[in-house]
């Protein structure tokens, strides 16, 4: 234990996130099993996202937690051969229903990927682009819309002048940025964040960090990440997976300081992963 | 032990610069001939350039511009009468058609095949078009002669020439009798013969797209058109533009398919049911029995056609460098 809590200290210290109390389950997973053809990649899964609160996913590389992300939108739908068995709701939604309106849910669930992604577009476009796909509003509506998602996304006062600039023209950190605007803009209920950071350097890590905080105050937050410090940092509760099982689910703080299976404790510690 | 080092650092310096030396020469002959087939192109160009123009300027001096604009085509007047405004009109015709319905269907075929087809397709759908591209233009000469032209006169033509009967300007350009023969018929084969390049070409790029990309898109709850129009379209521009201009550029100087069903007539119609004449298959169809000025004409058309295409190429070219100053790169 000692060996733990001085590597923890290393690390950047505990959490001083006060407890928040136990939230109200936005996302349910129930017996969730999943398969890439015969491959059986996650087994049997059981846990929930609590409304507004931050849940990060980590664990070794190939252990599933991008794969359980790309559940909660449906995005796996776009390939072949990849299936899905068990129970998974969105408040009262079935996300697994195969007659669901799938670009309703991914309005309602919006997801930031690894590597920045805007659109080959202006930066105003990149936003506004998600928003008329629901909404037909007039031009200075559509303004203020752009300008309140990318102060969001902490971007406005770097942007603004050069709103009609191409997305791509931005910096890496600036691009993830814009992306999580482009993603708040629609509206969403839940955002999933498959490692925003693992592309930036660590300015721009620290100002995702500080947003996805913010963020947390109306969304509810899924984050899969490979920087056990940034789970330390951002999350309300973390979850450990191995090999496509969920090994142990807790208060982040619990986790970190004290872990029940000892592979968790391994994985933490930096012994394996 | 002593005597063998001495032997190895006796000899080594000494082999080193041999080796070296041997490296150089080959390095230098593999310089020279690379630059020699580099130089080869611009001598080729200009040597046929040249020629051209030698052998078309017995016309030149006694057309001058006017050859531009006259319409009237009688090489056994005396002296010959000789004008390429019918052929130049034909070829920018037949293209610009053919252009105009490859394109679309030549996407259309590249976003099936690369997001909605479902993986058994794929392949034969995809060798399909390989095979289009590797049939001999002439015997879509054939086929448009013998099948395509009778079909079109006797279904698709009648149709739309009733269809626009009395409009204004569809009414002209629509205009009857059918033919066999005609401007649209040559634009249609034409079409089908451009399909494989901009597809297959359109595919390969549509594939350079990051599927990160497209996730993002759908993930902001795009469908998939969506997705193609906004993401994967304006992505692959440029690849897209140098597809359509490798079939613009084979539309443009396509002879032989073109000579046997656009009716060799160099009197310009309105109408795009009329036979008319392209460039290439004009000299194609006269050289054979040409002499004097009127080959030297021919040759002019040539260079016409030379002309004609590097600038259409070259407008293409600008375009797409406007295009790119617009999306703010």
């Amino acid at each position: 234990m000692t060996d733990l809590s001085v590597s923890m200290s290393a690390a950047g210290g505990l959490p001083q996130a006060p407890m928040l109390p136990e939230a109200p389950a936005k996302v349910t997973v129930r017996n969730l099993n999943f398969y890439y053809g015969e491959h059986h990649a996650l087994k049997n899964i059981n846990l929930a996202l609590g409304t507004n609160r931050v849940t990060a996913f980590i664990g070794p590389s190939g252990c599933g937690k991008s794969t359980l992300l790309r559940i909660f939108n449906r995005m796996y739908d776009l390939y072949p051969g990849q299936r899905v068995t068990g129970q998974l709701m969105l408040d009262q939604t079935n996300i697994l229903d195969p007659k669901l309106d799938l670009n309703l849910l991914r309005a309602r669930v919006g997801m930031v990927f690894q590597k920045p992604t805007p659109f080959p577009m202006t930066i105003y476009e990149n936003i506004a682009f998600g928003i008329r796909l629901y909404e037909k509003i007039s031009k200075s509506e559509m303004d203020d819309r752009v300008e309140k998602a990318l102060r969001g996304g902490a971007l406005w006062n770097e942007v603004k002048d050069k709103l009609n600039a191409s997305g791509l023209s931005l910096s890496g950190g600036q691009q993830q940025r814009l992306c999580i605007a482009r993603t708040v803009a629609v509206r969403p209920e839940v955002i999933l964040f498959d490692e925003p950071c693992s592309a930036l350097d660590p300015i721009s890590t620290a100002k995702v960090e500080e947003l996805i905080q913010e963020l947390s105050e109306n969304y509810t937050i899924a984050i899969v990440t490979h920087n056990m410090q940034q789970a330390a940092r951002v999350s309300d509760k973390t979850a450990f997976m191995y090999l496509g099982e969920l090994i142990e689910f807790d208060d982040t703080s619990k986790i970190f300081t004290s872990p029940t299976d000892r592979r968790t404790q391994d994985y933490i510690t930096g012994r394996f992963g | 032990m002593a005597v063998q080092s001495d032997v190895i650092d006796d000899a080594g310096p000494y082999d080193r610069a041999k080796a070296l030396s041997a490296f150089k020469l080959g390095d230098v002959t593999f310089y020279w001939i690379t630059r020699l087939s580099a130089i080869s192109v611009l001598l080729i160009l200009g040597g046929i350039i040249l020629s051209l123009i030698v052998g078309a300027f017995p016309a030149m001096k006694e057309y001058g511009f006017a050859f531009l604009w006259t319409q009237r085509w009688a090489p056994s007047a005396d002296p010959p009468v000789l004008g390429a405004l019918g052929p130049m009109y034909g070829t920018l015709v037949t293209s610009f058609i053919a252009m105009l319905i490859a394109i679309p269907v030549g996407l259309g075929i590249a976003i099936f095949l690369t997001e909605l087809c479902p993986q058994w397709l794929r392949r034969p759908i995809g060798m399909a078009i390989e095979l289009l591209a590797g049939i001999p233009s002439i015997i879509y000469g054939m086929w448009g002669f013998f099948v395509l032209g009778p079909f079109l006169a006797n279904t698709f033509q009648p149709f739309m020439i009733k269809i626009f009967d009395g409009v204004p300007v569809l009414g002209a350009i629509f205009a009857g009798p059918p033919s066999y023969l005609s401007l649209f018929n040559a634009a249609l084969i034409l079409a089908i013969m451009v399909l494989p390049f901009i597809t297959s070409i359109s595919v390969d790029v549509f594939k350079t797209v990051p599927p990160v990309l497209k996730e993002a898109a759908y993930g902001v709850g795009c469908t998939t058109w969506e997705v193609v129009r906004s993401v994967v379209i304006p992505y692959t521009r440029v690849g897209i533009i140098g597809g359509v201009m490798l079939a613009l550029g084979r539309a443009l100087g396509e002879t032989m398919a073109v000579s046997f069903i656009i009716g060799n007539s160099f009197r310009i119609s309105s109408s795009i049911f009329a036979p008319g004449t392209t460039i290439s298959a004009a000299i194609a169809s006269e050289f054979a029995e040409s002499d004097g000025l009127h080959q030297s004409g021919l040759i002019l058309l040539g260079l016409l056609l030379f002309v004609l295409t590097f600038f259409v190429l070259a407008g293409a070219r600008l375009m797409l460098m406007r295009l790119e100053k617009k999306a703010g790169n």
